[in-house]
Order: C-alpha cells, then sequence, then structure tokens
C-alpha cells in the first residue's frame, strides 16, 4: 500500500511530482504527431497522384520513395534525416563561406521525418482509394464540361477521403508511437519523458505504466473522432443492412 | 519528388534560419540527463548534478555562456561532429579509441570499476582479479554498451559471457532479475543503485579498477569536444586545472559521490 502512495506521489503535481511534465510531454506527443500527419497526408496525396496520373520518371521516383520508406527501419530514417540533413547543410552553408553551424530544431525535423514515414505509407491507401473511384463517373465528369482538376476536386476526392479513411485512421495510430522514436534526436515527448524519470529517480513501473496509460487514452479518442469522420463522409452512401 | 524534397528541405531551412543560429559566444553542452549522479532530471524538467555544477563553474570562470542541452546517449559522438552540441559531459571516459573521433580536456574526475554480484553468491570470496576470473568462468556477466567496461570484458574474460545492455538500469534489472551472474560498471552509478531498494541484496566484489590497472579502462573522465577547437579546449583544461588547484572540483565530487575520485582515500 505504501508502495502505490510512493508511486501516486511520483505522479502528482505538486513538490517533486512529475504530473506536471507528463502532460507537457502528453501535449508534445499530440502536436508532434499531429503535425508530422497532416504533413503526411499532403505529401501522401501528392503523391498518390503523382503516381497513378504521373508520367514514367515520376511514377518511378515515387516508387523509390515509398519503397525506402516502407522498407527501411523508422529509426534508421529518423537517423539519417536528422544527422544527415544538417551534415548536408552544414557542409552546403561551409562552400558558402559561412561557418556558423545550422542547427535544425528538433520538433521541425521530427515532423519532417515522421511526416516522410507516414507520407509513404498515406500514398499506398490514397493510390489505392483514388483507383477504387468508378472511371465511368471521370467520364461523366468529362461529358458534363468538367476539366481535369474539377474533375478531381468534385468527384475524385470525396470519394477518396471516404474510401481511404479508414487505412488513414491505420496510419494515425501508427504515427502516434512512431514519434516514440522521435526522443533519440531530443523531443521531449512521453516516451522520452518516462525514461528520462524512470532513471533519474530509479522507479521505472510507475512511469513506464502512466505513459502506457496516456498514450492509450489518446488512441481512444483519436479512434472516437475517426468513426465521426467516417460517418460524416459515408453519408450519401446507403450500408446494407 | 524530387522537387518536393527540394521545395520541402528548402522551406525548412527558410522557415528555421533565423531561430537556429544562437549566438556566438553561447556553449552548448549536452548531457543524456539520465545518469545519476553525474546528470539526471528533477521533477521540474531541469537537468541537475555534478557535471551540471562543474560545467557552470567552468563557464563562469571561461567567462562563457553556457546552455545544458539534454542529447541521448545513442547519437552522442555524431551530435558534438554535427555541431548540435559543442561539448559532450556524460561520464565520457578518455580512451584511445574515441580520441581517434573527437578531443577530450584533461579529465575533470575518474570513476573506477567495479563488479557486483550478488551478496554472498558466487564472488563473495573474491578479493582479487584472478579471483575473479575463476568465480565467473562459464557465467554471465553484464555491461552497459559502447564503454570502456565493455572493450574490458571482451579482452580479458573470453571464459564468460558477455551481455550487453543500452542503460545501466536495464543490466541492473537483469542482475535483480537473476538473467546475469554479475555486473561490471561504474562504481559511481553503482554506487546508487547499490542504496536503492533494488540494490539491497548486492556489494561490489573484487578490486577497484582503473586505467592504471588496465589501459582499457582509459584516462579517466574527460569533456567531448571537437578536435579542431583547440582555443575551447585550452580554455576548459585551464579552469579545471585551476578547479583543482582551488578545491572546488574536490568539493563537488563529495557533494555528489560521497568521496573524490581523484584523490581517493
Amino acid at each position: 500500500m505504501q508502495g502505490l502512495i510512493d508511486s501516486l506521489k511520483l505522479m502528482s503535481f505538486g513538490e517533486g511530482g512529475w504530473g506536471y511534465q507528463f502532460l507537457l510531454a502528453a501535449g508534445m506527443t499530440i502536436l508532434l504527431s499531429t503535425a508530422s500527419y497532416i504533413f503526411g497526408l499532403v505529401v501522401g496525396l501528392i503523391a498518390a497522384c503523382l503516381k497513378v496520373w504521373g508520367g514514367f520518371v515520376l511514377r518511378g521516383l515515387m516508387e523509390i520513395y515509398t519503397t525506402i520508406i516502407r522498407g527501411v527501419p523508422e529509426l534508421l530514417i529518423i537517423y539519417l534525416l536528422f544527422f544527415g540533413n544538417e551534415a548536408a547543410i552544414n557542409a552546403i552553408l561551409g562552400m558558402m563561406g559561412i561557418v556558423e553551424p545550422f542547427r535544425l530544431n528538433e520538433f521541425v525535423i521530427g515532423v519532417f521525418a515522421v511526416g516522410l514515414i507516414s507520407g509513404g505509407y498515406a500514398t499506398e491507401v490514397f493510390r489505392g482509394a483514388i483507383q477504387t473511384v468508378p472511371h465511368g463517373q471521370i467520364e461523366a465528369g468529362k461529358a458534363f464540361g468538367m476539366h481535369g482538376f474539377l474533375t478531381f476536386r468534385r468527384i475524385i476526392l470525396p470519394q477518396t477521403i471516404r474510401l481511404a479513411l479508414p487505412g488513414l485512421g491505420n496510419i494515425w495510430q501508427l504515427i502516434l508511437k512512431d514519434t516514440a522514436l522521435v526522443s533519440v534526436v531530443g523531443v521531449t515527448e512521453l516516451m522520452r519523458i518516462s525514461q528520462v524519470a524512470a532513471r533519474s529517480t530509479r522507479e521505472p513501473f510507475p512511469f513506464y505504466i502512466t505513459a502506457a496509460i496516456l498514450f492509450l487514452v489518446i488512441t481512444t479518442f483519436s479512434t472516437k473522432l475517426f468513426r465521426k469522420a467516417e460517418a460524416h463522409y459515408d453519408r450519401s452512401v446507403r450500408r446494407a443492412s | 519528388m524530387a522537387k518536393i524534397w527540394l521545395s520541402l528541405v528548402g522551406a525548412a531551412a527558410l522557415a528555421l534560419g533565423g531561430g537556429a543560429a544562437s549566438a556566438a559566444d553561447s556553449l552548448r553542452i549536452c548531457m543524456e540527463g539520465a545518469y545519476p549522479p553525474f546528470n539526471n532530471t528533477d521533477s521540474s524538467g531541469k537537468i541537475v548534478g555534478f557535471e551540471v555544477d562543474v560545467a557552470n563553474n567552468l563557464c563562469k570562470q571561461a567567462g562563457l555562456t553556457c546552455e545544458i542541452a539534454a542529447q541521448d546517449w545513442d547519437g552522442f559522438i555524431p551530435a558534438l561532429l554535427n555541431k548540435r552540441c559543442d561539448a559532450l559531459m556524460d561520464g565520457m571516459s578518455i580512451t584511445e579509441e574515441r580520441l581517434k573521433q573527437i578531443a577530450f580536456s584533461v579529465p575533470y574526475t575518474d570513476t573506477p570499476a567495479w563488479f557486483v554480484g550478488a551478496k554472498d553468491g558466487l564472488l563473495k570470496d573474491a578479493k582479487t582479479l584472478a579471483d575473479v576470473h575463476a568465480a565467473l568462468k562459464g557465467k554471465t556477466i553484464g555491461v552497459q554498451r559502447s564503454t570502456t567496461h565493455q572493450n574490458f570484458l571482451e579482452a580479458e574474460f573470453k571464459d564468460s559471457t558477455v551481455k550487453l545492455y543500452d542503460t545501466v538500469d536495464d543490466l541492473n534489472f537483469d542482475l535483480v532479475n537473476g538473467r546475469i551472474d554479475a555486473g561490471l560498471g561504474d562504481s559511481t552509478s553503482w554506487d546508487s543503485f547499490l542504496k536503492s531498494d533494488n540494490g539491497k541484496g548486492y556489494a561490489h566484489y573484487g578490486p577497484t579498477l582503473t586505467g592504471k590497472d588496465n589501459p582499457l579502462f582509459g584516462q579517466g573522465i574527460g569533456i567531448g569536444l571537437r578536435q579542431e577547437d583547440k582555443d575551447l579546449k585550452a580554455k576548459l583544461d585551464k579552469g579545471i586545472a585551476s578547479m583543482k588547484a582551488d578545491g572546488s572540483l574536490s568539493k563537488l565530487a563529495l557533494q555528489w559521490f560521497g568521496y573524490d575520485p581523484l584523490n581517493p582515500q
């Protein structure tokens, strides 16, 4: 019983309690995931369009992108982007005679890395959804005199979103957990704070269990949001029952 | 895609340009923030510990503006070489292998290595290194990855199985759970484990090992620096020498470790 009380004290908001730090870190996890997810969706949608309608070269490049992103461990991609990008930028700046080191903001590079990863997966989800839209509808659009982009915006995109949503919800959950990998570059999100707290106090379990609960709370709420979004986009489609 | 990539990097570079470059005089000192008592994080998120106090003292003497930053042990040296950090402090031993990549200040402390095992267990009668050798033949010894201790075990304890851990804490867990028979590590980090609840049934056995016993243990603990930053090294070396001379370094060691590793009694 005393052990439980001590554990609760560690997670309090008062003196010697880590509650406030954990709240900040949970906020960082949500912020980081949301930003990388949005970035990933934009990249994914563009890449999917290029894969479907792009020429030979663009399609090949997109194929390389999704193959690398999905085939290489996420942590490796984060390391490469984090240290590789900076080394490259500093080398370029050095050539221009600027010796002041350029430090990328950890948050931005984290969003960039996780966003590119989620973008790789989102590309395939969007591509599948785009190709499911019946070709006849696109022809019908043309018959009404809509040009390419208008057909895309009015006919393809709304249906693509509806078809892609379940897959995109899945990616969101993956991204939420991938942000834990960004802790290696010094962003204080949930995983990093629980490790730091566990090792600084030598009391691992209260912190790891708290982190697990907070992750579960976030995923449960976001799953609800995705359900709502799915219901919204399904409103024009009659369910067979 | 190439175009997207370029424009993204470009946009990121533009967005960051303003905030990224810091004042020329500000020195970014990186620590793990999770290696008590050298450096650890308190519940308000601040990094505290022996190395923080030493760093602040040195910066004050040298007239430098310093900033303590957290950096995971993974990617510690790349962070220095990539100029994310200007100096590294994390109980890092000066070794030949590391000197190939980076420079070190003169040592500001040293931590001898200890073998730790269960009280009244395998190691209970071990006094010398030869005793430890005999007791651990065919047994499993845990050690933290990429440390001088790992190099030592791999070279000298060929008859034992060496098990590698990412952190000292993982090693401690496995020791308590009985997955390893003994561990080798820093006396200071063992000390706080042995004083904790989990470490109650354990004790250190055998000799206290330093670079004098075996060069694989390195030449003490120094501040990691880039090889080209010679001025900074000169400033920090001077500061450490004067902290040794006026007794302030010894005072800090006593405060955080309970003893002074550079002047053991």
